[in-house]
């Protein structure tokens, strides 16, 4: 087997991208992207549909050329390396299985391409179906094994060979949800069964939340925030991260000393965010508040552990099964819509539509963003 | 019919709309139900066997004309009487079996059809890649247009155009001789034929080609790359592959068509490098011997059958691959 180049330093980064850029035609799919990968470490890219996370994925495998900007892969700049010379295995979005071979030769196409002793490739092979659980379904090809076999044997392709660097491109985003929880814990195991660096691909924020240990949030070819997943849940540093991580209110206001957001003349306590700019005393700002950080409470009242309430009149009440989602609205606000979720409704008094209530939010939970410049982002 | 107007006269005439709102096609097609309606259920079964009915007359005809051949190649011709013999032969068979001349002609043809299949698919099979695979508008509009374009010239004006460009005065030797070199004989030799046949059977080659390279993924040809295949060994281990239905398909075409060819040979070829076809037609206009000329006819349509055979039970194989055993 061909002697993996391991750096012998440790402190060199798996991936380390420094302002990559790649344009198509018009669309700008990926702006001044810069960050890095720590060897062995599972980083999730997470962003919506056309963020560029595929783009960035396709520069880090070699399948397209950077506009401008700078990738290494373990310490060596990779711009002059085609993609078959470079070690990283992928899981592609649409599998992209060889549909004339075997689940058997699909996974050995790799060692024989690298040119590994053909003697050890059956045995390797089998340890690798055995791996993603496809003990014995060798023989069979793409078209007569289930989506999530698919998607094992294209697991086991792309990590057969030993690859340094493991890209997976929303291998999970066409199974089902049970499928796809399951496939996301064998990945984990997997991962860390061979301390491959794996970078991964989703615009599923529990996906995300669930696998990582680093996650990068995109939008509209930008890098927004990268970071831990209890960070990112807990600071997010800017208002679409918070959305795009379950945030289902944004109140729209001015900012106000405190630090608090002034609405329709109410003074609503919150804080801000590491890493996202605070926001200036009288500029436009907006306060996130997440669904399940709200209590509900009879009408008038502070409902306990709350800094701030305020006046509701619940529009829906959706049952969830563990839990009860109100659609709520603030007359006091401005007519300003607010979610609050009941995640434990058995203890608590049920409300109806109709009802008047008090939401009530504890400060710490209140996430003001400035909103001075509504198009302008991060840094 | 704009769309108002249909939901104006919707409102008046309550809710079925009028027909004029629809497009042509529409009518055409509720009218083609309508008719269908008349049709006794009970007939049903024979409503595909109607729809094959043009097709099986066609290959009806061909099947009697074949008949006719097969018939009068028994009948051995009687030069005296210019008139087939009343009873049944093999001589005709046995006089094309004992001919060099036969034997030339009928290597010819069949040399031409691998050496002209293999030189076609390998020139085909990148030009077809390279347009199904940029990115560029433009040029892909301008490999199409290369495709298409030659089929609006046919076969025979082709060859002139050959001879002309080939001739001892032609443009080529022309230009040879201003650099001081030749005349050479361009025409009338056996390469020149096949030249003139891969120059004609291309387009057909790369036409086949096309659809099949464009169901090749390009994630599949990136996949592979990833496993560390470098792009010769993409292409031979899973492009050709993929591709292969497409190939057994361009290579029964272009086969068939230069072994049964007629054109080319006798027009670049001069008289001295004829094919099957060329020998067939001078058996019935020269020689006027109807009886070999349809023994001849019938070796060859059996040579290309055969060759069909081949490709075809090769296509079943990669279809099987393809999809799996069953
Ligand atoms: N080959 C291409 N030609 C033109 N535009 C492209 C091409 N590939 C991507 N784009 C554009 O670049 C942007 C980013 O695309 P990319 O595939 O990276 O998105 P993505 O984040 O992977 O989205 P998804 O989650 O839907 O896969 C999109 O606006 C897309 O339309
Ligand atoms: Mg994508």
């Amino acid at each position: 087997m061909p002697a993996a180049a391991h750096p012998a330093a440790a402190d060199i980064p798996a991936v380390e991208a420094r302002g990559l850029a790649r344009r198509y035609g018009d669309a700008q799919a990926l702006r001044a992207a810069s960050f890095t990968v720590a060897k062995g470490r599972f980083l999730t890219v997470l962003g919506p549909s056309g963020s560029g996370k595929s783009t960035l994925l396709r520069l880090i495998a070699g399948f397209e050329r950077a506009d401008a900007g700078d990738l290494r892969l373990f310490g060596r700049p990779v711009e002059a390396v085609p993609p078959h010379r470079r070690s990283v295995g992928m899981v592609f979005q649409r599998l992209a299985l060889f549909p004339h071979m075997t689940a058997a030769d699909n996974v050995a196409f790799p060692l024989r391409m690298r040119r590994w002793d053909a003697r050890d490739i059956p045995a390797r092979v089998e340890r690798f179906l055995a791996l993603v659980r496809l003990e014995g379904l060798g023989r069979r090809r793409p078209d007569e094994l289930s989506g999530g076999q698919q998607q094992r044997v294209a697991i086991a392709r792309a990590l057969v060979f030993e690859p340094q660097l493991l890209l997976l491109d929303e291998p999970l985003a066409s199974l089902d949800a049970k499928l796809r929880e399951e496939m996301q814990l064998e990945f984990r195991r997997i991962q860390r069964e061979l301390g491959v660096t794996t970078i991964n691909v989703t615009h599923d924020q529990r996906e995300a939340l669930v696998m990582s240990d680093q996650v990068i949030v995109m939008e509209g070819g930008r890098i927004l925030q990268d970071a831990a997943p209890e960070t990112l849940w807990r600071e997010p540093a800017h208002p679409f991260v918070a959305g795009f991580l379950g945030v289902g209110t944004f109140l729209e206001g001015v900012a106000a000393d405190g630090p608090a957001l002034d609405v329709a003349g109410r003074r609503l306590p919150g804080r801000t965010t590491a890493g996202a700019p605070a926001p200036r005393p009288g500029h436009p700002a907006q306060g996130a508040l997440r669904a399940e950080r709200v209590t509900l409470g009879p009408a008038g009242t502070l409902p306990p552990g709350s800094d701030a309430a305020v006046e509701a009149v619940v529009e829906d009440a959706i049952f969830e099964g563990d839990r009860i989602l109100y659609e709520l609205r603030l007359p006091g606000l401005g007519g300003a819509r607010l979610r609050a979720i009941d995640a434990d409704p058995g203890a608590r008094a049920r409300h109806a539509p109709g009802d008047r209530v008090a939401a009530g939010w504890a400060r710490g939970d209140f996430l003001l963003f400035d909103a001075s410049d509504r198009t302008g982002r991060l840094p | 019919m704009s769309d108002a107007d249909g939901r104006s006269a919707r409102g008046r005439a309550g809710p079925r709309p009028p027909l004029a709102a629809y497009p042509l096609g529409w009518r055409v097609l509720d009218a083609l139900e309508a008719a269908a309606e008349l049709w006794p259920r009970r007939w049903g079964g024979a409503v595909k066997w109607l729809m094959l009915l043009p097709a099986l007359a066609l290959v009806g005809l061909l099947l009697w004309g074949l008949g006719v051949m097969a018939d009068a190649s028994l009948r051995a011709m009687d030069f005296r009487t210019y008139r087939l013999a009343e009873e049944w032969s093999a001589a005709n068979f046995a006089k094309a079996w004992g001919s060099a001349a036969f034997w030339a002609t009928a290597r010819r043809s069949l040399v031409a059809a691998v050496a002209v299949t293999a030189i076609c698919l390998a020139l085909a099979l990148p030009y077809a890649y390279a347009m199904t695979r940029t990115r560029r508008p433009g040029l892909r509009r301008l490999l199409l247009i290369g495709l298409f374009l030659p089929f609006f010239i046919g076969q025979v004006v082709r060859a002139y155009g050959w001879l002309i460009l080939l001739g001892q005065q032609g443009m080529v030797n022309q230009a040879l001789g201003a650099a001081g070199l030749g005349p050479y004989r361009l025409l009338f030799e056996y390469p020149t034929v096949i030249f003139g046949l891969v120059q004609y059977m291309l387009p057909f080659a790369a036409l086949m080609l096309a659809p099949a390279l464009a169901a090749v993924p390009e994630e599949v040809e990136r996949a592979a790359a990833s496993c560390g295949a470098s792009w010769p060994r993409t292409l031979w281990h899973v492009v050709i592959p993929m591709a292969r239905p497409g190939l057994i398909a361009a290579a029964l075409v272009v086969s068939t068509l230069t072994l049964t060819d007629f054109a080319m040979p006798a027009i670049m070829g001069g008289g001295g490098s004829d094919f099957l076809a060329n020998l067939v037609y001078d058996q019935f206009f020269r020689t006027s011997d109807a009886g070999l000329g349809s023994a001849i006819t019938l070796i060859l349509t059996f040579l290309g059958t055969t060759v069909a055979a081949v490709l075809l039970t090769m296509a079943g194989i990669a279809a099987q691959g393809g999809r799996g055993r069953r």
